[in-house]
């Protein structure tokens, strides 16, 4: 069910990695509150992404999404099914493991979420604090280039309250890509744009993904953006509806 | 921790005005804890600086006396008798009393306190005093202290250019011959030093024979402890020995008792704390406060807690060092203003510059252990 979807470009990109599946969710159930007070939020949820795949999550407010990406993005514990992340089991990790895993991950939300008083580069560059590996000179480097790519080449040393939503939504990408990683999930990263920033936005993201051979996951609502799927999951009252491309 | 530290420098110094205020409120903490620290130990200095002026090795004293500004005298004969002791080269005895000085100008009478000592014996530390040694024999003598409060006129610049001037002491007319500089207290306004026999002059019901103080030197050599004890058979229990030492100890002692000193200065001090911590907190509180979503964010990312509260902890220390220095010279020149207006002398010490900064740091240091419990509370999986 799985494997159909990719195109040529993340074929090639992923063909190493095609047996483990990026996303592997199994029986997943999630709530808030505990006792009378329960309310049930994700039910069964079963749900694969392949390395190289865009799956788009789709449905209306209140179908769990956005819970649903907070529990893969290891920002809430799994506490009921298992859930695979980047070979992470993260229905048994600790606090700190999430934290790791988190690492892994590049996050684009609805806000862009910029730190005001660091200027572009800086927000960028940020993310090489949490990979010491990478050296300062290369850091600076990579930092400038992913900028570049994103189209701010010229607003390098600005801060982002002299950017425009869409740049600053820009800014945010490169941010998410800097540290490289495994996994992309987006959270209506168009809900904030007009939509021609919009447009570009997603138009970028896939490019980017596309040549790294990165997974998106990314819920929205944008019925413009639906044709950079692979593939759109529709959720409904906490369950999957597996859907056509 | 570098990182942490950069961002905390470019979070605080976004926004200058804000910073400016954060400065500002520990620049005044920074300010008060110093000031009131140096002026209680200011005015606890100036309270002893007549003890610390013994240099006699021993010292004798009425088991009555208190302190020496409030002195209770006993018999002289004790003095000669210790007088006898192989150890000791020589005596002196010392008479303090508290008088009235007629302003020449404005005719009012201020109190002043009056020493008669012998300017020959050597036993205190009166700079320039032995030069006057003859003069202050003679009838009616006196030598004023040029560090004396304004109360009594411009007397140490008449006496500079007139080289001596008459005055009015306990109701007495007397000779000012010339001033040396000694030092006031928070007791005394000013000081007059004589000898013993112009001193009884001025205190007639005063009789020779009851002293306020009786100053010891030992022959070199000796073994201060063991002759301090060994003297003790000669005066009884009706004066008490003591050293240097237990006199600076026992005037220091009789000041935290009786004047609150302490009390009042240190309360400066701890409003000064107070008003930083309060200042701190808030404005950390708020950085962390309006910056939730930013620091969730930044948990999702893959920061950990303890990056985002050592962010808050490097702004707490930021703002220590930023608040300490312009606090610290500030207070320089406060000192300066004080020693000025209160005619005392003021002086900044390495003890207390290192100790008021520690306090800075704990006080910056414990309102960013406060305003740390919000950063906890951003939940990164809010910001979906």
């Amino acid at each position: 069910m799985v494997d159909e979807a990719h195109n040529s470009t993340a074929q090639t990109a992923i063909s190493t990695a095609k047996a483990t599946p990026a996303i592997s969710a199994r029986h997943v159930n999630f709530a808030f509150g505990e006792g009378d007070l329960q309310k049930q939020i994700l039910f069964d949820i079963n749900l694969e992404v392949a390395t190289g795949e865009i799956v788009l999550l789709t449905g209306p407010s209140g179908s769990g999404k956005t819970t649903l990406l907070t529990l893969i993005g290891a920002l809430r514990k799994v506490r009921d099914g298992e859930l695979d992340v980047l070979g992470h089991h993260l229905h048994d990790a600790s606090l700190e493991e999430l934290v790791e895993v988190r690492r892994e991950i590049g996050f684009i939300f609805q806000q862009h979420n910029l730190l005001p008083f660091l200027t572009a580069r800086q927000n960028v560059q940020l993310m090489f604090h949490l990979h010491p590996e990478v050296s300062p000179d290369d850091a600076s480097r990579l930092t400038a280039e992913l900028l570049t790519s994103v189209g701010l080449g010229h607003r390098l040393d600005y801060y982002p309250a002299r950017l425009s939503g869409g740049q600053k939504q820009r800014v945010a990408i490169a941010r998410a890509l800097a540290a490289n990683p495994k996994l992309i999930l987006a959270d209506e990263p168009t809900a904030a744009l007009d939509s021609q920033s919009g447009r570009d936005v997603v138009n970028l993201l896939q490019e980017l993904a596309r040549g790294r051979g990165c997974p998106i996951l990314m819920v929205t609502h944008d019925p413009r953006i639906l044709d950079v799927a692979d593939r759109i999951i529709n959720m409904e009252d906490g369950r999957v509806h597996p859907g056509e491309k | 921790m570098y990182s942490a530290f950069f961002v905390a420098w470019c979070q605080l110094t976004y926004n200058k005005v804000k910073l400016a205020v954060a400065a500002a409120g520990v620049v005044v903490a920074v300010m008060l804890m110093l000031v009131q620290l140096g002026i209680r130990r200011g005015a606890m200095d100036n309270s002893v600086a007549v003890a610390r002026r013994v240099t006699a090795d021993l010292v004798i004293v009425s088991p009555r006396t208190k302190t020496i500004f409030a002195s209770a005298q006993f018999p002289r004969r004790l003095l000669y008798r210790v007088g006898s002791d192989p150890n000791v080269l020589a005596i002196s005895e010392m008479y303090m009393g508290q008088g009235r000085l007629r302003n020449p100008w404005n005719k009012l009478e201020f109190p002043v306190s009056l020493y008669g000592v012998d300017p020959s014996a050597g036993m205190m530390e009166l700079p320039g005093i032995e030069r006057f040694t003859e003069e202050l024999n003679d009838l009616d003598r006196l030598l004023y202290d040029g560090m004396s409060r304004t109360n009594y006129g411009p007397i140490k610049q008449y006496l500079a250019e007139n080289g001596s001037l008459d005055v009015e002491v306990n109701l007495r007319k007397v000779r000012l011959i010339n001033s040396i500089d000694v030092g006031i207290s928070i007791n005394t306004d000013g000081n007059l030093f004589t000898s013993p026999v112009n001193f009884l002059r001025l205190f007639p019901d005063r009789k020779p024979g009851s002293v306020d103080m009786g100053l010891i030197r030992l022959r070199p050599g000796a073994d201060t402890q063991a002759v301090q004890d060994s003297l003790r058979q000669y005066v009884g229990t009706e004066a008490k020995i003591l050293t240097r030492e237990e006199l600076v100890a026992a005037e220091i002692v009789f000041i935290r008792e009786n004047a609150p000193i302490d009390f009042i200065f240190g309360m400066g001090a701890a409003v000064g704390f107070f008003i930083g911590f309060v200042v701190v907190y808030q404005i950390l509180y708020t950085e962390v406060t309006n910056h939730l979503p930013q620091y969730a964010t930044m948990k999702a990312m893959g920061f950990s807690d303890r990056y985002l509260l050592q962010v808050v902890l490097s702004q707490s220390v930021i703002l220590a060092f930023l608040g300490y220095l312009p606090g610290f010279v500030l207070a320089l020149g406060l000192y300066r203003v004080a020693t000025k207006a209160i005619q005392m002398q003021f002086s900044m010490t390495v003890e207390r510059a290192l100790f008021v900064f520690a306090l800075t740091i704990v006080m910056c240091g414990l309102s960013a252990m406060i305003a740390i419990r919000k950063v906890r509370t951003a939940d990164p999986a809010d910001v979906f």
